[in-house]
């Protein structure tokens, strides 16, 4: 067994950044340079917002959905809205 | 001049008189602050998706109103007369500022009458089979099946 080599952090955490890209493809955000998009995201649009839910009722992340920084928290503000109208649920019913 | 939205949820068994005086109330309330109202749009009933007020049912309504310089007095009016006045009527309401130049179009989730009934008559009137589960319907089937087993048997006596 060859002796483990203890790398320095900085190589450490950029060899867990290629990890990380190398394998996942690169998401597109949907409402970036999408105007038609862009004008979906309103807190009565349940049917839209429910897309983004998982079935608990639990916002995506970013990371799986791929929206860019901006738009997912443009959506969640409105998702937020939305769920105090009651047009969006909190948690899932549990039957 | 600003524009500004209100959306209303009301209990479930507001009736017509009580929803034009509502609308009568707010739009005196606006006019008395100068402002103009472009629209107000009963979105009719819809199943909450958690019970508010234990109510599982409500009505939506939306309004949208554009103000000029007393914006902030009447919204505060505004908030004050949902606190008071109409608490017994609206459950939750919310205030959006709208931009003055964007469109007025907006998609919202389908009522509760417009969204087609899942029981069986309609199940049934939509697919034509209607009669198949009521007892004349059922005696007419049996019917039918007579003639055949007769017709049947008359072809094999006479073959």
């Amino acid at each position: 067994m060859t002796k483990k080599i203890k790398l320095k952090m900085s190589a450490r955490l950029s060899k867990k950044k290629f990890r990380k890209t190398a394998f996942g493809s690169k998401k597109h955000c949907r409402f970036c340079e999408n105007p038609e998009m862009q004008a979906q995201i309103d807190y009565k649009n349940a049917a839209f917002l429910r897309s983004f839910l998982t079935e608990r009722g639990k916002i995506l992340p970013s990371r799986i959905s791929g929206n860019s920084c901006k738009w997912q928290r443009r959506l969640t503000k409105e998702i937020k809205r939305a769920r105090t109208m009651a047009l969006l649920p909190y948690t899932a019913p549990r039957y | 001049m600003s524009r500004y939205e209100v959306l209303m949820l009301t209990v479930p068994e507001i009736t017509q008189d009580e929803s034009r005086q509502l609308e009568d109330k707010l739009e005196k309330l606006i006019e008395s602050f100068k402002g103009v109202v472009i629209s107000f749009e009963r979105w009719g009933k819809y199943r909450l998706a958690y019970p508010v007020n234990k109510n599982d049912y409500g009505v939506y309504f939306l309004l949208r109103f554009e103000v000029g310089e007393n914006a902030n007095a009447l919204l505060d009016e505004l908030k004050m007369m949902f606190a008071v006045k109409l608490n017994n009527l609206v459950m939750r309401h919310m205030t959006t500022r709208l931009d003055a130049d964007a469109s007025l179009a907006y998609q919202r989730p389908p009522a509760l009458e417009e969204t087609p009934g899942r029981d069986v008559d309609s199940f049934l009137r939509e697919n034509k089979m209607e009669g198949l589960l009521s007892i004349d319907g059922k005696k007419a089937a049996e019917a039918e099946v007579a003639v055949e087993t007769e017709e049947q048997s008359a072809e094999e006596a006479a073959a």
